[in-house]
């Protein structure tokens, strides 16, 4: 439990600036890689599958520990005009009063991956808040994004019944993608087949039979039923103690912060290769690669204003 | 104003759009939310019958740059000033506050009063709206 109280309008403010920053402005340094951080955990999940739903009475049950909860709900933003109605929230009405949870939602902007903008530094900043535990409602795509798998430690992926999304399941390897998963809306027709469908393609995953491995549970939710939930709940419980005898929590986060460094150059690589003339491809590839990593250095120093 | 000025001005800005009251329903204020979230901003929708306390909260988790009431109730002379007051106190007495709804033209100057940017009625067209919010936010 956190000591000093949540500064919520600090909280407000700093992401907001951190949603349109240009990460290369970004100054914060290695020192936050030994510090503990929130258990992190994303739901993840197809257009309406009842993510928030799900979210809200989640939290709402594992805030009677009085640990400071937080939720970052992202939403499709138009590819067009960059506009988006962010309305997870409204799902979560009844976790509005509690001075312990935070909700923010959020713009997917440019990312393409389930995920938000500069949603790493959203991250750390809510470990600077002290938070105990941070969920993540990811964009409803078929598929677990690999920024999302990077970014969390569980990550739980919402299924619903007849939703024919098993192909895409299968294809994603979706056994190995999540942590756990949950058939949802399990008052509905047809959701105990999905079970079973589940766990027969989750049989011949691979990683069921290595004995070191987590096996991703499939279980049953609705939101007619807190049992359920309950159940969600102390499998995810289950999950963090196993991934922390894995791993230690400063390898995790040198490993976000790879990933971090990754996306980061990728994007400016991209932004500077998108910038080409025509005439640029007629060097030999070679030629046009060291180019490129050129322009990236002056890049950096004009950035930077180092002139060193 | 043309619609590419409006466009750029509230790109990225994050805009509540609140219900404070017991109205019934919302069409109205979903439709606000869709036309600025067409010129590119981030819409935050509260949904109906909300307390100024949680409207207050939800700006200021939201760190949102402009908030929209939308009022049909006849309480706008109490829900308003309370919200403001509730800005005021989180620290948000700077941002803008648009009133729309049924609002007689009477009660217009007292709303200005206790410090709301533009108040939009139910003919207004939805351009305007729109370009009344991004002046706002240049
Ligand atoms: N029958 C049934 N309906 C549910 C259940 N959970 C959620 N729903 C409904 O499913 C719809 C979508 O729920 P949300 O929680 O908004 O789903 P979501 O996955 O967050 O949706 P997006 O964020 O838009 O991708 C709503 O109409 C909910 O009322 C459930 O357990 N059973
Ligand atoms: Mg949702």
């Amino acid at each position: 439990m956190s000591l000093e109280p949540l500064n919520r309008y600090a909280l407000g403010q700093k992401l907001t600036q951190l949603a349109s920053a240009d990460p290369l402005t970004f100054v914060q340094d290695g020192a936050g890689l030994d510090h503990s951080g929130a258990r992190r955990v994303a739901l993840t999940g197809a257009p309406g599958a009842g993510k928030s739903s799900l979210l809200a009475q989640l939290v709402g049950l594992r805030s009677q520990t009085g640990n400071r909860l937080g939720i970052l709900a992202i939403d499709p933003s138009s590819p067009k005009n960059g506009g988006a109605i962010l309305g997870d929230r409204i799902r979560m009405d009844d976790l509005e009063e509690n001075d312990n949870i935070y909700i923010r939602s959020l713009g997917s902007r440019t990312a393409g991956d389930g995920l938000a903008d500069n949603l790493y530094e959203m991250m750390n900043t809510m470990d600077e808040h002290h938070f105990d535990e941070v969920f993540v409602e990811t964009v409803g795509v078929g598929q677990v994004g690999y920024g999302a798998r990077e970014l969390v430690d569980t990550v739980v992926l919402v299924v619903i019944p007849e939703s024919g999304d098993m192909v895409q399941a299968m294809k994603s390897g979706i056994s190995e993608m999540a942590d756990i998963i949950v058939v949802n809306k399990a008052d509905l027709p047809g959701a105990r087949k999905m079970l079973n469908d589940i766990n027969h393609i989750a049989s011949v995953n691979p990683s069921c039979s290595d004995d070191n491995s987590w096996v991703t549970p499939v279980m049953l939710v609705s939101n007619k039923s807190p049992d359920y939930v309950a159940e969600l709940s102390r499998n995810i419980d289950a999950h963090q103690a196993f991934i922390a005898g894995q791993q230690t929590g400063r390898a995790r986060k040198v490993a976000r912060a790879r990933y971090r460094l990754q996306q980061v150059v990728d994007q400016q690589l991209a932004k500077l290769i998108s910038q080409t003339s025509d005439e640029f491809f007629a060097a030999p590839l070679n030629r046009q690669v060291s180019t490129i990593l050129a322009q990236l250095h002056d890049f950096q120093t004009i950035q930077t204003g180092d002139t060193s | 104003m043309n619609m590419n000025t409006s466009e750029n001005v509230l790109k990225g800005t994050r805009i509540l759009v609140g219900k404070p009251g017991l109205d019934g329903h919302d069409i109205g204020a979903k439709i606000i939310a869709l036309a600025l979230r067409n010129a590119g901003a981030e819409v935050i929708y509260t949904g109906l019958r909300r307390s100024p306390e949680q409207i207050a909260r939800v700006a200021v988790d939201e760190g949102v740059n402009a908030i929209g009431l939308s009022i049909l109730s006849g309480s706008h002379k109490e829900l308003v000033p309370d919200v403001m007051e509730r800005l005021r106190a989180a620290g948000l007495g700077g941002v803008a506050v648009f009133v729309g709804g049924t609002i007689p033209l009477e009660d217009q100057p007292y709303l200005k009063e206790v410090g709301v940017t533009d108040i939009f009625t139910a003919d207004m067209p939805l351009a305007d709206v729109v370009s009344s919010i991004a002046r706002t936010l240049a």
